[in-house]
């Protein structure tokens, strides 16, 4: 590892630390209760994690997350790349997607709760509406600049429509769907959390606006920490991932927007 | 076209009717382009064009005469907007294996590596893996790049990745080869190297060749017939029947009189087409 790579990998680490001195000295500066320094937030850290019952908890977030979008991929990448090269899916998806787009996600939460309940059907179809649309748009985008003749090529060499798509569309356009995937996932993260904010009832953002009901300000914090640090942790390794999936389309000479 | 035999078993047979099916027969096509700003541009107009089969013909013309548009019918990609074009006597619907094209732009597989691409076609026909990997890997090395099997389509320089694309289409032996500026990219001791292979190929199985180009020794030299056409709309100006021995080889050719008047003869045509559009 030579100087400089040394310095990409610890400026990211250097970036939080800064952060938290930041957080550290201004708490310090303000002395109110509602903002505990950064150090007392860490050190709340372990009493969540060590919980049993907020382990569940969180568990239970990151499984309708998981199931929220791992269904929204199945669900947007196909209809994603149909837009792209098929017209009449495209000019009927297109203006309902028009709407959908705009709409804050979580503002369908209580009308969701109210025909679905507030139990793990309701948040993770929140989850799943979230992640599908920028899947779908960057599939659509991604199989709209598939080189016309590289689809040619493959229909002469005597693939059907549907191996064209799945074996010539979807690899050429991967780079794009994974893209939106890395942004999808992140919202699936934030979904997760505000549904947890309406339908309170359980999960990672449940105990976070419990411990804020209850004004354990170092709880709220180290909650946040947490979370972050989940996103974090996810974006690094989804970013491992698409890295290694479509490493023939990257360009030679990059720096990489993740902290892996 | 006079000059070659064709493959003996094909031509001899005695046939009950009295016309042979041409390999590929085009027939009064046209092929206009609705083009932005709802005017409409007719690309191709009224070409009529019989290849026999084993035939090697080429295409020369002005840039936009509708050279691509035509091999692009040709394989079943464009629909002609008019008349039809048939491919063993069956009106063609679409693409398939018997037309290998290879494209101006490479359209080179980027997720594939060289041999990955080279591959595609033989284990799309269900040829097993080893099989396909050794007969790939012999087309590779033919073409020049032995030792570059496992590199990416953006690792490769432009006239690299243009003998791919040839490799690749070569591979899984299509009757009839579709190529568009196949050696555009091509040094010239590559691209006259590649020539050779072309023909070597193409006297050994008799595939037909439609061949897309814009260098008329290149197109004297390898071809039975040159088409010269002319531009907006794209017709066809003459067909040049080259009657010139085979196998052909590049430096007899080259002080070879009727060989020097080909290509004079060629030249002063597609000079007459572009004078004609000056002064119409
Ligand atoms: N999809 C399309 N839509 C509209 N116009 C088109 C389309 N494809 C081709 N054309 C037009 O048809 C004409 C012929 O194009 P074509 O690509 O066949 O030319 P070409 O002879 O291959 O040229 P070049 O030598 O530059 O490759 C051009 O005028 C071009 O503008
Ligand atoms: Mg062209």
């Amino acid at each position: 590892m030579n100087a400089s790579q040394f310095g990409r990998r610890i400026s990211p680490l250097l970036a939080c630390i800064g952060l938290l001195c930041v957080w550290q000295a201004g708490a310090l500066a303000l002395k109110t209760d509602s903002f505990p320094t950064a150090l007392e937030a860490i050190r709340a850290i372990p009493s969540i994690l060590g919980d049993h019952e907020s382990l569940l908890n969180i568990l239970d977030s990151l499984r309708r997350m998981a199931i929220g979008f791992g269904l929204a991929a199945l669900v947007s990448i196909p209809l994603g790349l149909m837009m792209g090269r098929i017209r009449a899916v495209a000019s009927l998806c297109n203006p309902l997607l028009m709407i959908v787009y705009p709409v804050p996600k979580a503002a369908l939460m209580p009308v969701i709760m109210l025909w679905l309940g507030v139990g793990d059907v309701s948040k993770t179809l929140v989850i799943f509406l979230g992640v599908s649309i920028p899947i779908i748009y960057h599939s659509f985008q991604g199989a709209k600049a598939v080189e016309e003749k590289m689809v040619w090529s493959g229909a002469a060499m005597g693939l059907s429509g549907f191996q064209r798509m799945f074996r010539i569309v979807l690899p050429a356009a991967l780079p794009e769907i994974l893209a939106g995937c890395r942004t999808g996932l992140v919202l699936a993260l934030i979904t997760m959390v505000t549904s947890e904010m309406i339908a309170r009832q359980n999960g990672a953002g449940n105990i976070l606006f419990n411990a804020l009901d209850m004004a354990q300000y170092d709880t709220v914090f180290a909650m946040i920490i947490v979370i972050g640090a989940l996103g974090i942790i996810f974006d690094a390794a989804f970013e491992k991932l698409r890295r290694a999936l479509v490493r023939w389309s990257e360009p030679r000479f990059d720096m990489p927007l993740s902290f892996s | 076209m006079s000059v070659v035999p064709l493959r003996p078993g094909v031509q001899a047979e005695p046939s009950a009717h009295a016309k042979p099916v041409a390999m590929i027969e085009i027939d009064r096509v046209s092929q206009m382009f609705e083009t932005s700003g709802r005017r409409s541009h007719l690309a191709l107009s009224d070409i009529s064009l019989s290849i026999e089969d084993g035939a090697f013909v080429s295409i020369l013309g002005p840039s936009g005469c509708g050279k691509s548009t035509l091999l692009y019918i040709v394989g079943g990609f464009v629909m002609p907007t008019a008349g039809v074009a048939k491919v063993k006597g069956r009106a063609i619907t679409g693409p398939g294996p018997d037309r290998g094209p290879v494209f101006q732009e490479f359209a080179l597989f980027p997720w594939k590596n060289v041999l990955g691409n080279v591959m595609y076609g033989l284990r799309q026909q269900g040829v097993k893996r080893a099989e396909a990997e050794a007969q790939s890997r012999r087309l590779i090395e033919m073409v020049g790049l032995k030792g570059y099997e496992s590199f990416y389509p953006k690792e490769l320089s432009g006239g690299m990745k243009q003998r791919v694309a040839i490799a690749r289409t070569l591979a899984y032996h299509p009757e009839v080869l579709l190529m568009d500026e196949p050696f555009g990219a091509l040094d010239a001791h590559t691209r006259t190297r590649l020539q050779n292979d072309l023909l070597n190929i193409w006297e050994r199985d008799r595939k037909t060749v439609l061949f897309v180009t814009h260098s008329v020794d290149e197109a004297v030299f390898l071809s039975d017939k040159v088409v010269v056409m002319t531009r907006s709309p794209g017709r066809i100006k003459e067909i040049v029947d080259i009657d010139l021995p085979r196998p052909r080889r590049r430096a007899d050719l080259l002080l070879d009189p009727h060989y020097q008047k080909y290509v004079v003869d060629i030249e002063k045509l597609i000079d007459d087409v572009l004078e004609d559009e000056l002064h119409p």
